[in-house]
Formats: C-alpha cells, sequence, structure tokens
C-alpha cells in the first residue's frame, strides 16, 4: 500500500502516515441489550466498496478526520470533518 | 495554576541542558546545529484569533493546531497568546530541534516535499516538523526524546554522503559530486 | 579474439585491468564488463545450469539470462556480463563441483534426464518421511544458484533518498530520451533513468539521468523505487513514462542452450561495445527483420556466416542444434547439417511490460504482432517506443522446434518443453498453475526470456489462442534487488529520558521498554535497591509516564465520559487514580488525574500508552467535540518518583513550600520549587512508601536527578519497582491485565461509577456487573521458596485452569508472592491452588489485598 490520502489540512500523503481507525459505527443508545452492544463493539459492515472511515494523520498535523474510500480500489473519494455529535450518543 | 513546570525559562540559571547534547558534541556547524534550546509555543484552539497579528514562526498544522518558534520568553508568548482567545503552552522543553544544511541529508531521512514547508510529517521514522529557514538551512523539530536518537540518524546520513561531521580530517571538496547532487554511484560510501 | 580498434567500442585499451576468473588471470581494458573480458580471453563456459548442470555460456549480454551468473568478491549472483571490469577481481563459478568446465554434477544432466521431472523431488522422496530432511539437504547442495558467505558476508552501507518528479521516464533509448526532452520543454522535474552503466554519461537538456538505475517497480500513487546500487531512490513522480523497450526472446529448439548460442543482441554488443569477434563460423535464425541484421555485425567482424534462415520464410520440420561437451558444433536443419561454432538465435522480440502491468494496465495478445502488448494504461502512467509493440514486426516461430536433445523453455530452472508438457498433460493447463509446478518463469529471469515462449507452448498443446492463455501476474521488483537495499539504513526509533544518560553512567543495566530505553537495575542485586525504597531513600526515573494536560471548560465532562471514574466532585490539588475501558468494557491503561484547577487536569499514562491514549482522547473528542484540548506533554516533562521514608525529609531540605504531612497529604498535587526548578508535586504510592512524584521541565532532567542523588536517594531501576509495587499488589496494566480482563475480574469493582449517565465502556460494564466472572486476577503467596515463570500454569484437581502474570521474591514479606488468574470459585482469600514450576506442582495459598502494609500506612504518613 502505497496511495496517496489526502489530510484535509496537509494535502496528499502517503497512507503511512495516517492511522485508521476503521469504519464508522454507530454508537448505541442508553442500555444496550447484550446483542445490540456486541454488534457495535465487535462487528462491521466490511463492504465491498465506498465506506466511510475514521483515519488520524498521526505523523502529521495529528486531526483526526473522516475518509470516503473504496476498500476494492483504495481510492479515497472525499475527507471531511466530522460534525460532533456530543448530546446525541452516537458515534 | 502557572503550569511553570513546563517551562525551562523558569528553571534557575545554568540548569537547563539540551538532549542532544551528547550527540552533537563536537559535530561540524556548518553541517548540523541544536536548536533544541530555541523557545516553542504551542497553540489549541482557533487559530484565527492568532492570525490578526501574524507573528514570524506560526506554523499552522491545523486550523486549530499551531506551533510558534521563538526567541522571546516562550512563557510570555504564550501569555500573550492566550489573552488573544486561544490556549497556548510552553513546550520548549517538548521538542528537540536540529538544523541541518544539506538538503540530501534531509532527502535521506524524510518524503516531505521540500517544496512545500513548513510542515509536519515522517522524518526517520518519527513525526517531525519541519521548517526552512532564511539562510536555506533546513529545521527539524521531533519529541525531546526521540532528539538524540533522530541527531544520531542525522549524523549518520551526513557520514554516508562523504561528509565528516566530526571534522577528524581536513575539509575536501568531493570530487565526485555534481551540481546537481544526484548522481548515484555503485560505491556510494 | 579482440578485434582491431573501432570508433564505437566502449574501451580504453591505454588502460588495461586484471582480476582471476575461476583462477585464470585475466586481462582486460576498462570498459570491459567482467563477462566480456573473459570471453575475449577465450572463455566460454561462465556457469553450470540449476538442475542439470549443464554447461551455460553468455546468451543475452544485457543483465536479463542467468548463464553469467557468478561469485565476484564474494557476492552470490553477478551478472558478469553488465558488471564492469574491476581490478583485483576475484570471480568464481558457482553451483559447481570441481570447475566450470569440468563438472561432476553433470552427470544429473546424463541419467537425471527420465528421473527428473517436474514434481519429481517431491513425489519420489516423500517416502519414508523422515528421510526428508537428508534427502533435502542434498537437493538442496545439488541444485540452485550461489551460496551467500553465512560467516563473512559482505557489508556495506545501504540507504534511501526520496525523491520527487513531475515526470520519471524509466529507459534511455531512443523512445525514452526523446521523452524526456519533449517533457523538460514544460518545465523542471525531469528525471530519467535507465539500468545500463553506458547511458551514465547521457546528457539531456533539461533532464536528470540516472544511470545505472533500474526502476524496481511502480506502486500505487507514483511511487517508483529505483535501485541505484547502494541507493536506493524513491521516487514519486506525478507522470511516469514508460520506456523499457522489448526483450528478445530465445527460440525453442533442442540444444537451445548449448554454449555458443547466443541472442541477436548478446552477439552485437561483443562485436560493437567491446570488439571482440564471437566466434569463427556463425548461423543466424531469425523470426523477425531485426534480427537479420546481425549477419552484417558478424561479417564485419571477420566471422563466417554460411547460412542465415529466416524462419519467417521458412518453416523446418527439424531444427536441432547439436554440440561436443556442452558447446554447439552444428545446427540441423531438416536433413541439411550445417558446421558452427556460435548460432545466434532470436524468437523475436516481446515488449517489457512488466512495470506498466504492475501498474494496472492491461496485457493482451496482439495477433498481429504475435507477442504480448500493454493496453489501458492507468492515470498517470504513459508508454513509449518498443514497449508499445510499436516497430516491432510480425514474429511467429514454432512454439517449439521439434529434433534430438534437450529443449529448453527456461534456461533458469532448466525447465525443458517435455516438462511444460508432462505438466499440461497432468491438469496444470493454465498458466498460473503450470508456472508454479515447473517453475517455468520462477528463475533469475522471473519470465524475461521464458514468459513468451512457455505461453506459445501453452496455447499449442491446450489448442488455443496465446490470448486465452493470458499471461501471469507481474509483481514487483522487476529485476534482482539486493535485499540490503530494501531494507535501507537501521533506524530504530528510540526514545530516551532526558536523564538517561546519567543511568548509563551509573553502571545501570539498560533494556528496552516498549519504545523506551530504561534501566532495569544499577547492579547486580536489585533486592537492595528494593531494601533502600523501605528503609531509607530510593528515586527512579518516571519520564516515560504518558503525561498528558485536558484544558478547558468542558474538560471534566470530557475526562468524566472517557473513565469510569468521577473527576468532577475533586478539588484542585487533588490526585485520582483512573482506568480507562474500551466500549467492550476492557481495561486500556491506567495512570493518575491530578486536578490542578477548576478546568486544567494532569494525566499520566503507563509508559507505553502515552500515544494510545492521546489518540483515544482526541478521537472521542472528535466525535463529541468537547470544549477542551488534549495536549500530550510526555516530552517536556521530566519526572522522577522520590521514594522512601527519608523522602519528605530529602523533599524539605530542597524546597521552601511546605511539604509536611499535614501541608502536602497523601495524594495531594501541589505546584513547588524544588533546587530552583518549576515542580509539580505528586503525592502518590505506586511503590508503597511515602514518596512524591516530582514533574518539572525536561531541560533540567539531569539537574535535579542529581540533586536528589546528592540528597542520598538511591536510584532503583524497573526491576526492583516490579518488586516494590508487587508487593502492594498493584497491578501493572498489559502485564498482569491482558485484552480479555474487566474492571469487575480485575478486583476493581470499586471504581467503575454506573450511575453515571454514559462514559466510555458503560454498557458493557453494566452486563459484567450482573454476570458471574469465570476469572480472577488475585494475589497468591508461594508455600515454599519456588519462584514460578511469569506465564507459569495455575492446576486445579490435575488441570491447568489458569494462569501466573507476575512473581517475585520479595525481603520485606519474606517470601514468593505474585498474581495470576485463577478460577471465580478459587478466588476466596487463603484457597490452596497449585501451580507448575518445572513440570512439578507447588502448592500456593490465594492472598487478597496488599502483601506488605495492608493497611497503607508507610505511603500515607
Amino acid at each position: 500500500m502505497s496511495f496517496l490520502l489526502a489530510c484535509p489540512f496537509c494535502g496528499p500523503r502517503p497512507v503511512d502516515e495516517f492511522a485508521c481507525f476503521g469504519e464508522v459505527t454507530k454508537r448505541p443508545a442508553a442500555s444496550p441489550t447484550l446483542r445490540e452492544l456486541t454488534d457495535y463493539v465487535y462487528f462491521r459492515d466490511n463492504v465491498a466498496g465506498v465506506q466511510r472511515e475514521w483515519w488520524q494523520h498521526r505523523t502529521g498535523c495529528g486531526e483526526w478526520f473522516l475518509a470516503d474510500r473504496d476498500t476494492r480500489t483504495n481510492e479515497v473519494l472525499a475527507v471531511s470533518m466530522p460534525e460532533p455529535a456530543r448530546e446525541g450518543k452516537s458515534a | 495554576m502557572s503550569r511553570a513546570f513546563l517551562s525551562p525559562s523558569r528553571c534557575e540559571p545554568g540548569t537547563i541542558t539540551s538532549p542532544l547534547r551528547r550527540a552533537l558534541e563536537g559535530a561540524d556547524p556548518s553541517a548540523v546545529r541544536d536548536l533544541s534550546l530555541r523557545g516553542v509555543v504551542e497553540i489549541r484552539g482557533d487559530l484565527d484569533r492568532v492570525g490578526s497579528a501574524p507573528r514570524e514562526g506560526l506554523v499552522r498544522l491545523s486550523p486549530r493546531r499551531g506551533v510558534v518558534f521563538t526567541d522571546d520568553d516562550p512563557v510570555d508568548v504564550a501569555a500573550e497568546l492566550r489573552a488573544r482567545g486561544v490556549l497556548a503552552y510552553d513546550a520548549t522543553g517538548a521538542l528537540a530541534g536540529i538544523a541541518i544544511s544539506d538538503e540530501r541529508v534531509v532527502r535521506r531521512l524524510t518524503d516531505l516535499d521540500l517544496q512545500r514547508l513548513p510542515s509536519a510529517g515522517p522524518f526517520a521514522r518519527v513525526t517531525a516538523i519541519v521548517r526552512r529557514d532564511e539562510a536555506g538551512w533546513f529545521e527539524v523539530f521531533v519529541q525531546q526524546e526521540l532528539g538524540h536518537y533522530v541527531a544520531e540518524a542525522v549524523v549518520d546520513a551526513l557520514v554516508g554522503l562523504g561528509s565528516d561531521p566530526w571534522r577528524l580530517t581536513p575539509p575536501a571538496p568531493d570530487p565526485g559530486s555534481d551540481p546537481t547532487g544526484h548522481t548515484p554511484s555503485r560505491g556510494d560510501a | 579474439m579482440r578485434l582491431e580498434p573501432q570508433s564505437r567500442e566502449r574501451l580504453d585499451r591505454s588502460r588495461p585491468v586484471s582480476f582471476t576468473f575461476a583462477g585464470w588471470k585475466i586481462t582486460g581494458f576498462q570498459g570491459d564488463t567482467l563477462g566480456s573480458a573473459a570471453f575475449a580471453a577465450g572463455k566460454r563456459v561462465f556457469s553450470r545450469s540449476f538442475k542439470y548442470h549443464r554447461p551455460r555460456g553468455l546468451l543475452c549480454c544485457a543483465g536479463h539470462c542467468p548463464n553469467c551468473l557468478m561469485t565476484v568478491d564474494g557476492v552470490p549472483n553477478v551478472r558478469v556480463c553488465t558488471e564492469p571490469i574491476r581490478e583485483g577481481a576475484v570471480v568464481e563459478g558457482q553451483n559447481v563441483r570441481w570447475s566450470l568446465d569440468l563438472d561432476f554434477m553433470s552427470v544429473t544432466d546424463k541419467i537425471g534426464g527420465p528421473f527428473t521431472p517436474v514434481g519429481f523431488y517431491y513425489r519420489t522422496f516423500i517416502r519414508p518421511r523422515f528421510l526428508w530432511p537428508l534427502y533435502e539437504k542434498f537437493l538442496r547442495s545439488a541444485g540452485g544458484l550461489g551460496r551467500l558467505d553465512e560467516h563473512a558476508g559482505h557489508s556495506g552501507r545501504y540507504d534511501t533518498e526520496h525523491r520527487r518528479a513531475r515526470v520519471l521516464v524509466v529507459g534511455g533509448g531512443q523512445a525514452g530520451r526523446a521523452a524526456a526532452l519533449a517533457a523538460a520543454t514544460m518545465g523542471p522535474g525531469v528525471v530519467l533513468v535507465d539500468e545500463d552503466a553506458r547511458h551514465g554519461d547521457l546528457r539531456l537538456e533539461g533532464v536528470e539521468v540516472l544511470a545505472p538505475a533500474r526502476a524496481l517497480g511502480i506502486w500505487e500513487g507514483g511511487l517508483v523505487p529505483v535501485d541505484a546500487g547502494r541507493l536506493l531512490y524513491r521516487f514519486r513522480a506525478e507522470r511516469i513514462i514508460v520506456a523499457t523497450g522489448a526483450t528478445e526472446q530465445p527460440l525453442v529448439f533442442p540444444g537451445n542452450d548449448l554454449v555458443g548460442v547466443m541472442l541477436p543482441d548478446g552477439a552485437r554488443r561483443l562485436v560493437r561495445d567491446y570488439s571482440i569477434k564471437p566466434g569463427n563460423r556463425a548461423v543466424v535464425l531469425a523470426s523477425d527483420g531485426a534480427a537479420l541484421e546481425i549477419a552484417d555485425d558478424l561479417r564485419d567482424a571477420g566471422v563466417a556466416v554460411p547460412r542465415v534462415i529466416d524462419l519467417r520464410d521458412m518453416r523446418p520440420r527439424q531444427l536441432a542444434a547439436q554440440g561436443r561437451k556442452g558447446r554447439v558444433r552444428r545446427l540441423v536443419v531438416d536433413d541439411d547439417s550445417i558446421d558452427c561454432d556460435l548460432l545466434v538465435a532470436s524468437g523475436g522480440s516481446q515488449p517489457a511490460y512488466s512495470l506498466l502491468a504492475q501498474a494496472g494496465a492491461r496485457i493482451e495478445f496482439d495477433s498481429d504482432l504475435g507477442v504480448f502488448v500493454p493496453t489501458e494504461l492507468p492515470p498517470g502512467v504513459e508508454a513509449v517506443g518498443r514497449v508499445t509493440g510499436e516497430g516491432l514486426g510480425h514474429v511467429a516461430p514454432e512454439p517449439a522446434y521439434r529434433g534430438a536433445g534437450k529443449c529448453f523453455v527456461c534456461v533458469c530452472e532448466d525447465v525443458t518443453t517435455k516438462d511444460v508438457k508432462r505438466a499440461i498433460a497432468e491438469g496444470f493447463d493454465s498458466i498460473e498453475l503450470s508456472k508454479r509446478y515447473t517453475t517455468v518463469t520462477m528463475g533469475p529471469c522471473q519470465g524475461k526470456l521464458c514468459h513468451l515462449p512457455s505461453i506459445r507452448l501453452h496455447a499449442q498443446e491446450n489448442r488455443m489462442y496465446e490470448s486465452a492463455i493470458g499471461t501471469t501476474t507481474a509483481r514487483p521488483p522487476w529485476a534482482p534487488v539486493e535485499l540490503g537495499l530494501l531494507a535501507g539504513r537501521e533506524l530504530t526509533p528510540t526514545r530516551l529520558t532526558s536523564i538517561h544518560w546519567r543511568h548509563v553512567e551509573a553502571g545501570a543495566t539498560i533494556q528496552w521498554a516498549g519504545p523506551w530505553k530504561r534501566p532495569y537495575a544499577y547492579g547486580d542485586r536489585p533486592e537492595d535497591e528494593v531494601r533502600a525504597v523501605h528503609e531509607s531513600l530510593g528515586v527512579i526515573d518516571v519520564s516515560t509516564l504518558g503525561k498528558l494536560l485536558v484544558e478547558g471548560p468542558e474538560a471534566v465532562a470530557l475526562l468524566e465520559r472517557l473513565y469510569p471514574n468521577r473527576f468532577g466532585d475533586m478539588k484542585p490539588g487533588r490526585i485520582r487514580y483512573g482506568v480507562l475501558t474500551s466500549d467492550g468494557g476492557r481495561i486500556m491503561d491506567d495512570g493518575t488525574i491530578a486536578r490542578l484547577a477548576d478546568d486544567l487536569y494532569y494525566v499520566t499514562t503507563t509508559s507505553t500508552g502515552a500515544d494510545a491514549v492521546t489518540a483515544w482522547f482526541e478521537w472521542w473528542n472528535a466525535v463529541w467535540g468537547y470544549e477542551a484540548e488534549i495536549v500530550n506533554v510526555t516530552g517536556a516533562i521530566a519526572a522522577v518518583n522520590l521514594a522512601g521514608p527519608r523522602s519528605r525529609d530529602a523533599l524539605q531540605r530542597l524546597t521552601e513550600a511546605d511539604v509536611s504531612a499535614e501541608a502536602f497529604k497523601y495524594l495531594d498535587a501541589q505546584e513547588i520549587e524544588v533546587a530552583g526548578i518549576p515542580t509539580l508535586a505528586l503525592r502518590i504510592g505506586f511503590v508503597g512508601e511515602l514518596g512524591y512524584e516530582l514533574h518539572y521541565p525536561s531541560s533540567a532532567g539531569e539537574f535535579l536527578w542529581d540533586r536528589l542523588v546528592a540528597e542520598g536517594a538511591r536510584p532503583f531501576g524497573l526491576e526492583p519497582q516490579r518488586v516494590l509495587r508487587l508487593e502492594k499488589g498493584h497491578v501493572i496494566v498489559g502485564q498482569d491485565t491482558d485484552s480479555e480482563s474487566n474492571l469487575y475480574s480485575s478486583g476493581m469493582s470499586w471504581l467503575p461509577k454506573l450511575e453515571k449517565d454514559d462514559f466510555v465502556g458503560k454498557y458493557a460494564l453494566e452486563h459484567f456487573a450482573r454476570r458471574e466472572e469465570k476469572e480472577r486476577l488475585v494475589g497468591f503467596t508461594m508455600e515454599d521458596d519456588f519462584l514460578p515463570a511469569e506465564g507459569a500454569q495455575v492446576v486445579i484437581e490435575g488441570r491447568p485452569a489458569g494462569r501466573v502474570t507476575s512473581a517475585r521474591k520479595s525481603e520485606a514479606v519474606g517470601a514468593i508472592i505474585g498474581l495470576g488468574w485463577v478460577p471465580a470459585d478459587r478466588s476466596e482469600d487463603g484457597t490452596r491452588i497449585e501451580i507448575r514450576i518445572d513440570r512439578l506442582l507447588r502448592g500456593a495459598r490465594v492472598t487478597h489485598g496488599a502483601f506488605f502494609d495492608p493497611a497503607g500506612e508507610r505511603m500515607r504518613s
């Protein structure tokens, strides 16, 4: 893997400067069942196609951001900054 | 709460030392220099609030993160920045700094685009802020605890390029080098 | 053998250079390669083949084929046909018993034929199974290439240089040069690389030429590593222009590997570049127009060329080379026999498309040309010249000509047409499968000279078109590369505390601790350091602790949502122990949280956790967006733990602040000045004695350390610290816990505040709180003086039922103590368990609470 990923602040950089935190998940509402909790903690959609992921420019500016990446081609269609969701417990 | 425990400048005179002291002791000052005691202030918050008075040495990492390199007392600089509505911390002790004159040394340790400095990125496999000063020197700042390692890597790269960072032998022009400095050779010492 | 000097030769005849070749002293000229000089001196056999040990001579003279692989100055597998001559070089044959000209192992060629089909070793030597290691040893030494001297090896400096190019041109032929010059008119940043050393003095206006330098592959993002010997250029290019040309393919006919059979370009290089007469009587076998021209070159060099056979006009039923002692003597064409000592044969030219295929181009068979050509190039990658098929004529030789003798498809791996046919008959009819079974294309040439012939053969045998057979996947590297070059310089990021060199000077044993180097102990007796802390005064460098400032109006809200603990009820100047859990309820990290002001917290993490915890905090805050900033100040701050009954007195002597028991209580945090250094002093007791963690500017690291040592503090290392914390039953996250551990099973059920609205891990902990834990982390005391290893089994009724995570001998407790996981029903205080030590079961008692000073009076004193 040597593709370039466009950090929203530093511009295109080799992907090994970044840490990928996986696909964006939905944190369940208060007091989930064990099943809902397990789904959230351990299960991922793992799509073959475009998925929204968390990335951090770890060896760079250090900021976290979202990237829409095609898991088949590693093409990154868009990067964006997250909308903070403090009250709602979704993540 | 003063946060003075972050500030080397609040220590009694004669108590502070550079993390690169041992790695660069006696090194050729025309090749490498130690910048570790240079004042550094880390900024968090809306950098636009700082922007009204663009001070020299501000490196914007993102709209919310920046670093100021300063020759003033970093404690005063941090206080001034806080007055403008951002959070600022004396990071002088947090970073080790090394100035490098030879671009090839830098290219052997980072794949950063040297036409687009300052920027933050990998240097010798650690995160660094790389700047260029008016004289064309490259200034590399890394976490203090990695400074000794990075300085050793820089000195070793100098040796690899046939330079003599300890000036043990009298300087002699390198006959093999061309102006671009890119000639590869199998016997690359 | 050397011709009269000619204008285009690359030799400097005024500068003779000598070296030894298989024990013979040979003198060539500056400008020669080792191979050309040896050939000029009459040497014809350069190697012995991989499997049959057949003698092999120069074939391509371009660094593609395996025929001139030799060991030069101890470095194996050097292609001497392209390796520049150098004074005093020692060139030796490889894969040879006795000598290149007389190899005892060549008996495999005489008798081995019928006995060594593909897969022979694995099918024949499979029984009896236990003898395989013996067989393998013999087979490995019988076949193969050069040998690396594992004792001496060769050492040298390798390095990597990162470069950028607007346009990177690969290949310095006509098309590549033209493309580079055209690109240079548009601006700077044009680089041309070519593997041929002869292009080293190429001058192109506005173009930087690197030669000899070989592009090894094309990766995503325009990444092209370029092998320049001891230096690897790692290019990032906006545009890549591939001009790698075409590679002449060998013709497949019986005897096609005999010494004296050459490719046209190989013969041409000997004549033109090195002014060598390559033979006396030559026959030319041409499959395309380009190969025909070689006849003129040979005649110019004084070689008799009695026959030139254009295989486009003539389709012989039989075509075979015959020889004596491995050297070509005659060519048999149908009923005709022509004597010759040089046979120049070509199967046409195949575009060298590998780099393009790696980059994602489609490779299709062009039936007009009879070769494979690249199509559908990926963005940013272009192809020019013969690599596109441009300028190549139609070639259509037989996939393999009939005749008597071994007929090689692949000279690298000694794969014959018979082997390939047999593999197809056995069902390996796909080119990818057949490749793996026969190893055709898997040798040193990596398919450069055998890929097309093997596809042609497959097409014929399967009665299919070449286009249906397809190609195998092209993978980097395009050419062999030294592992040292790929490894580059050793760069191991190493974290040193600002006090590190004091430990070294004091003679400490230094060990890796995660990314840090830390002192294990300062002498052979860590127990003395333990005693110093218990009885008097010790000091340990804990600068490695992760240190974060969390500041902002919502700092408390952020921390309360990150930790199961509460922090809002803490007064400024107080400290609390905190454990981070994941949303799965697992323990991630631990540390102390000091409230320095209403909106400012100072958080410490484990020594290895600083970066991960910082990223974790920042990630959650990217999710939530609290008005709080997280600043990692790990490196900015040196930290030492001054511990022992005398620590208060020692600290008081260095500060004007009141550090009496009343003014500075257990779990207090105070900003004080110590020996002129602004210090954040945290009164905590990880090691179980009265103690102060002093956090101060790292630039003053050595200074304050020196002052504390001067006050009588004995430095102690990690090992004594492990003993001290174990005596208190303090858990080390990551040592005593793992990714399955939660707060309830680890004996910290008091910590999580489930009544909070939300925190990371709350949902899981709610479930954990309701269920029975199967295992618990408990302390144990050995009944006898046996020390279990970390990881030792806890055995219940003869079955493994748990494990030891820490164990040490404690002088203060007077026993061997430890921590370990036991079944929940065996976790009551005083329960007897057994631990396996050196295969024997030894008794131990579960011990709750601290082993030493259980009431904690000492650290609170």
